[in-house]
């Protein structure tokens, strides 16, 4: 029961994710990130091991067809496995096994996959594509959040006892190799999502001055201060 | 402002970080171990390259007070900077450097270091440090929020006329696997220590049962009859 995206931003080159699920602290599981390599999710039934080796085989070179052929060849339980692969291109591949429980499916959209199980139906997969894609121009974090709030609002995960609500969400955005540019999440929370977008537009006000002061310390003013400003402008 | 734990267990040779501040998503700074060769930290106007070339030096060998000198050296502003380092032996170093905020220091032994700045004082680092060390059978997850916890108690963050508030908290602990053993957070609360607190009991419920389903998926139960198990059980 989780719904996801992975995408590549088509002119920045920037590469994320942006995950849901009733589950607690999925974004702990999120490894298979890195910036000029690619991304692999493997959820469902997790194989713990499988994004970070997916990710040397991206950056040894192999397609994500090619890796997904790899994952399989070294997974006896493969089947109970959804996976969402993709290189720094945007070149794309998805795989969800007979395993994962219904209703369980992926799209694999231009430099995108959109994928999910547990869910109420197709519609949340048309949900999070229609979200992602509504606003080009967005910086990524933004469009991948729009997505999971359109997998939200087209009905989100429905298990054997109804609706299940999403618990814990996440959005991981990289540009740089050493760390990352959007790493936000929300653990454990009755609307995983609305708090996601809370936690991800406050970080946002914080963003640069976070990132400058870093650079250049001797220039920095105090968080109290740069609170402060804050406070004045609102 | 920031307080945190770095710390080794001697039993196991699990690495983790216990961390807290007033700055919001401080997990996203948190990505600073790898199995079985170190942890660190960089904070107080964090240098965000520096925990991945941390890392690096540790991997090649490099003990923690080199790998220290080598950021030093590499790092026009290290005087802005707050670091700490283990290695894999368990040796720790702590380095804060002069144009730091606050009262900031910090309390280093073999296997940990407690670190903060922007501080009450220096009772908090000790009382970190002190928790930490109480339970040295215990896992270390548990040991860490421990120190988390007796920082807050202690006062946490302000000066002799002002508290601040722990808006953002994480807690990470590696085991043998590339991937994290332990991965939580409170990314935006008005007490995330606390907050923190809670994701963890209730993560602790289900971490044996998120580990089994991956690797025994065949038969395993949905996660909404292994909650009627926890209902039983309470």
């Amino acid at each position: 029961m989780t719904f996801s995206i992975i995408a590549r931003c088509p002119t920045t080159r920037r590469l994320g994710l942006g995950i849901a699920t009733f589950s607690i602290a999925a974004g702990g599981r999120c490894e298979g990130i890195r910036h000029g390599v690619g991304i692999c999710k493997t959820q469902a039934y997790i194989n713990r091991g499988n994004d970070l080796l997916a990710l040397q085989m991206l950056e040894q070179g192999l397609s994500p067809a090619a890796v997904m052929k790899s994952l399989e060849a070294n997974d006896p339980d493969h089947e109970f496995r959804q996976i969402a692969i993709i290189d720094r291109e945007g070149n794309a591949c998805a795989h969800t096994g007979s395993g994962p429980r219904p209703w369980a499916g992926h799209h694999i959209g231009d430099g995108f996959v959109a994928f999910g199980n547990v869910l109420a139906g197709p519609q949340v997969i048309d949900g999070i594509v229609k979200g992602f894609l509504a606003k080009p121009d967005d910086e990524l974090e933004f469009r991948l959040l729009a997505a999971l709030e359109g997998g939200r609002d087209a009905g989100g995960q429905v298990g054997g006892d109804g609706h299940l609500p999403e618990r814990s969400a996440a959005i991981f955005v990289v540009s740089e190799p050493d760390h990352p540019d959007i790493d936000a999440r929300v653990d454990l929370h009755p609307e995983a999502i609305a708090e996601l977008r809370r936690v991800l537009e406050e970080f946002k006000i914080y963003e640069v001055f976070y990132r400058d002061r870093g650079y250049r310390p001797d220039l920095a003013m105090s968080q109290a201060e740069f609170v402060a400003t804050l406070s004045k402008r609102a | 402002m920031t307080y945190t734990i770095l710390g080794r267990c001697a039993r196991t040779g699990r690495l983790g970080i216990g961390i807290a501040t007033f700055s919001i998503t401080v997990g996203r700074y948190a990505h600073s171990i790898r199995s079985m060769v170190g942890v660190t930290v960089s904070q107080a106007n964090a240098n965000e390259n520096n925990n991945q070339i941390a890392l690096r030096l540790l991997d090649q060998g490099f003990g923690a007070q080199a790998a220290l000198d080598h950021l030093k050296s590499n790092d026009a502003y290290h005087s802005y900077r707050q670091i700490g380092v283990i290695d894999r032996t368990g040796a720790a170093v702590g380095y804060t450097g002069k144009n730091v905020r606050g009262w900031c220091g910090e309390m280093v032994g073999e296997n940990y270091v407690s670190t903060g700045n922007g501080l009450r004082g220096q009772h908090v680092v000790e009382a970190i440090a002190k928790a930490f060390l109480a339970e040295p059978d215990a896992d270390l997850e548990h040991r860490l929020l421990m120190g988390i916890e007796a920082g807050r108690d202690a006062g946490g963050q302000g000066n002799a006329t002002t508290h601040r508030t722990e808006r953002s908290a994480a807690l990470l602990v590696y085991s043998r696997d590339p991937y994290p053993d332990i991965d939580l957070r409170v990314d935006l609360h008005e007490k995330a220590v606390d907050e923190l607190r809670r994701v963890y009991v209730e993560y602790k419920q289900y971490e044996d049962y998120y580990r089994a389903r991956g690797e025994h998926p065949r038969g395993a139960p949905s996660q909404e009859a292994f909650m009627t198990t926890l209902r039983k059980a309470s």
